[in-house]
């Protein structure tokens, strides 16, 4: 009793002075995640709205935008399915199959062995925002017990950990939870016989055992940006940031009254929250650092939004970084994949996917 | 214009180590001269020796056409000469009136009359300072303001201001650059340090450039932009020999994050700073002196506090911490390595044995509980062995030894205590060019080994020597990083002044 007492005191004198877990800090983006522009200077940059999942199948690039999946052909992208819900994420199974999950909870498949296939996910599962492929098994991340997948922003503010992680068996269509009161787990990956999944609100990355037995191992924490899809490449992982962390965010974090009276009375565009794109309207909150000099918005004033895919090794820890600054035009990163010797990135923001030669990114290392 | 001061051939000499060597220097009357160079380059030095602060150890200094000698400052002060310095030599327990007249016994003591007379000079100069306020109660910036008022009061024909603006808010300097004006107009000659380089080409008619205690050029303001400054701030070949491969060597590549600090803050020093050190990479800072590089890392190694609300983050190995003394930090393995041996760094009347015995005490790595006597000299033997530390034995005492020999044994206090991550502050400081090339290997050595390494350093070609990544500091806050391979001299200095 009494250490309890002495810790809600130690709690509440963290709280006044601003110390320890109530420290409104967020941590530097520097050494491997050092600010570049080399999002922006992408030469091949292919526009397609609303572009949120990216995965490469039979060698083809496939992008997810509202309710239809497009591939790269020749440079353009063309409609290959269009579906009756908009598409929450898609993921590739083994080299020519694609799992396509919908916002109304059903996962589609698309080619292979199990073409054709849908499944209606578990009630539960109302925000799909990744998955993964092993065998016949499909790794499903569920964003929140509460919010849907577009409403994540409402997710953060509440400080909801009600996300999970599922096993679909592609063969008999059963579901299985393996992991629950995750904060937002945004991406998932395999890692040999383990799986990695992104947890968003606590910007970490966590390794756990296929059958969610054990204790989850913190691989990667303190991430400046929350966390989102993850693939494999070549040599390592890819990791998309979809936003940047704020010391601003971070403030109206620990203020619980704040944030109700904001998210019942102010347009959920205009909330001090992170976006995918922001700085379009004279509405939104300045942060005091709207930094411009001349009509421009400088690099390093504090943001809403920004760009930044993170090249992980094969121990998750970051091996080099490519960003879109305060003033790019590649912010809201939703899906990273390697392909045919280039990085894609898809920039969910600004609605446009980027694509960056392998070879060129050893200037940014 | 007429030459009003001349320094001709001056040398100044510390314990035969020239600060200054053999430079000539003009002022012309009715000019606002600037000089410039980076920390250490003999700009102080130069002015002390004008002021009659110190004396030249050889050359001469020629006042309206005469030859002169400044024994004091009072003479200096005497003969037309004031400096304004950057740590104001006010006296704190005094008021502001009294400071102005402290040189003038006959009205010192009058203080009615000096409340007065002191209210009006202020107020002629648009000085928004009460007199009768005590100096101790007094902002940096306001103190500043007294600095030269007590100058322009002593109707000096001469005044040598040093970094007068580095305290000043904008609207003071606004009203320092008026003031400035003003005294050209009537005929007040000025010299003026600064390492804001566009106040310099802003205020100055011409402009001197040191570096490593010589002159380097002189000449008209509007001969010199932003970058040609620099160039000649920084283009450096003596210390080429020294320095010069660092560009060829392999880049480390940063293991797991060992320290993260995010938006640490003290008072005026550090504002908001983050930054990262990496294991088995070394970390140069650079930054001019006020940037806050060091007030950070005290913060992190618990010398210095943080601020009590919303001072930030300190990780280590992502855990927070937050030391109030050293003592938890030496034994979570955090070790700084002082800038000021001499104050902070050793005892000086002990032995050599003794003071890293003390060291592996307080880190907790000895073996036997008690105070052991073969300990303490196997301990010594080896760290003196391994550090080249040059002395008779390990019984000699540390102020028996050279700057070099110095350095290593605490560095080696350091070591002894089996840090995780070290941080050395100007850890060549002072010591000669032999003790350099070793302690920039052991540097390397620990960097190899793992550990993570944080060097500070006022010289750049060190921070290029031995950095594979690299963080500049500029008012309180690590504002840019570059990639140690990719970095030269002048990128980081336009960064650091910018």
């Amino acid at each position: 009793m009494i250490g309890g007492l002495m810790q809600s005191l130690g709690t509440h004198w963290d709280n006044l002075l601003g110390r320890g877990e109530a420290a409104v800090t967020v941590p530097p983006l520097d050494g491997a995640l050092c600010p570049n522009r080399m999002l922006d200077e992408a030469v091949e940059r292919f526009e397609l709205a609303d572009v949120d999942c990216l995965a490469e199948v039979s060698g083809t690039l496939m992008a997810s935008a509202g309710d239809s999946v497009y591939a790269l052909k020749g440079g353009k992208w063309s409609k290959r399915v269009a579906y009756e819900h908009t598409v929450a994420c898609i993921a590739p199974i083994g080299l020519d199959a694609l799992a396509v999950a919908l916002l109304s909870g059903e996962i589609v498949i698309d080619g292979g062995a199990f073409d054709g296939r849908r499944y209606a996910a578990s009630p539960d599962m109302a925000c799909i925002t990744a998955m993964a492929a092993s065998g016949s098994s499909l790794f499903i991340t569920n964003g929140s017990a509460t919010n849907a997948a577009d409403n994540w922003q409402l997710d953060l503010l509440q400080r909801n950990a009600s996300g999970s992680i599922w096993r679909l068996d592609l063969e008999t269509g059963t579901v299985t939870r393996i992991a629950s009161g995750l904060a937002y787990p945004a991406g998932i990956v395999m890692d040999g016989d383990d799986l990695v999944y992104a947890e968003a609100w606590k910007h970490r990355l966590v390794r756990i055992s296929q059958s969610g037995a054990g204790t989850p191992e913190v691989l990667y924490a303190e991430l400046p940006g929350y966390p989102g899809r993850i693939t494999a490449a070549a040599d390592g992982y890819w990791l998309a940031a979809f936003a940047p962390r704020s010391q601003l965010v971070e403030f109206v974090l620990r203020e619980p009254a704040y944030r109700r009276r904001m998210i019942a009375e102010v347009p959920q565009d205009f909330w001090i929250a992170p976006k995918l794109r922001s700085g379009r309207s004279f509405y939104e909150a300045m942060q005091g650092g709207g930094v411009k000099q001349l009509g421009l918005l400088k690099p390093w004033a504090p943001t809403m939004s920004a760009g930044l895919c993170v090249k992980l090794d094969s121990d998750f820890q970051p091996q080099l970084s490519l960003h879109s600054r305060a003033d790019g035009a590649t912010h809201g990163v939703t899906g990273v994949v390697e392909h045919q010797g280039c990085v894609f990135a898809a920039a969910r923001g600004d609605g446009v996917v980027v694509s960056i030669a392998l070879a060129d990114l050893g200037e940014a290392s | 214009m007429t030459a009003i001061l001349e320094l001709r051939h001056g040398t100044k000499e510390y314990r035969g180590v020239p600060a200054v060597k053999d430079v000539s220097f003009t002022l012309k009357r009715g000019e606002v001269h600037a000089l410039l160079g980076e920390n250490g380059a003999g700009k102080s030095t130069l002015t002390k020796m004008l002021a009659g602060v110190v004396a030249p150890t050889s050359g001469e200094i020629w006042l309206d056409g005469e030859k002169t000698e400044l024994a004091t400052p009072l003479e200096a002060l005497k003969r037309g000469i004031a400096m304004v310095y950057q740590e104001t030599s006010l006296v704190p327990s005094l008021t502001v009136a009294q400071n102005l007249y402290l040189a003038d016994a006959k009205h010192f003591h009058r203080l009615r009359g000096i409340y007065i007379a002191g209210q009006q000079f202020l107020q002629s100069l648009n000085f928004h300072v009460d007199p009768t306020a005590l100096v101790s109660s007094l902002g940096a910036g306001q103190k500043q303001m007294v600095e030269i008022a007590r100058a322009v009061h002593h109707n000096a024909q001469v005044i040598i201001f040093d970094e007068p603006t580095a305290t000043l808010t904008p609207e003071e300097k606004h009203q320092f650059f008026s003031l400035v004006e003003r005294l050209r107009t009537r005929g007040v000659s000025i010299i003026f340090i600064s390492h804001a380089l566009e106040e310099a080409l802003q205020i100055s008619d011409r402009i001197t450039v040191m570096r490593d205690g010589q002159h380097v050029v002189t000449d008209d303001t509007s001969a010199f932009d932003r970058e040609k400054i620099v160039q000649a701030m920084v283009g450096r070949s003596l210390s080429d020999e020294l320095y010069g491969a660092g560009k060829d060597r392999k880049v480390r590549r940063a293991r797991q994050k060992v320290l993260s600090v995010q938006n640490l803050s003290m008072g005026k020093a550090v504002r908001n700073t983050s930054f990262s050190v990496f294991a088995g990479q070394i970390t140069g800072v650079f930054g001019l002196i006020g940037s806050g590089r060091t007030e950070a890392a005290k913060v992190v190694a618990g010398v210095l506090k943080r601020d009590t609300f919303h001072g930030g983050q300190v990780r280590l190995n992502g855990k927070p911490v937050r030391y109030r003394v050293p003592r938890p930090a030496v034994r979570d393995g955090i070790i700084y390595v002082t800038e000021d041996r001499k104050v902070e760094g050793f005892f000086e009347t002990m032995s050599i044995a003794e003071n890293i015995y003390l060291a592996a005490v307080a880190g907790g790595q000895t073996k036997s509980p008690f105070i052991s006597m073969k300990e303490m000299r196997t301990i010594a033997n080896e760290w003196t062995g391994m550090l080249n530390v040059k002395a008779i034995n390990s019984d000699a005492r540390v102020i028996e030894l050279s700057g070099g020999n110095q350095q290593k044994v605490v560095v080696a206090k350091a070591l002894v205590q089996k840090p995780k991550l070290v941080i050395f502050d100007e850890p060549t400081r002072g010591v000669d060019v032999g003790a350099i090339a070793e302690i920039h290997q052991l540097i390397n050595r620990l960097a190899d080994e793992g550990i993570a390494v944080m060097v500070i350093s006022s010289y750049l070609p060190e921070i290029l020597h031995l950095s594979d990544r690299i963080l500049v500091c500029r008012q309180g806050r690590v504002v840019e990083e570059f990639a140690g391979h990719k970095a030269d001299e002048r990128t980081i200095m336009y960064a650091a002044v910018h």
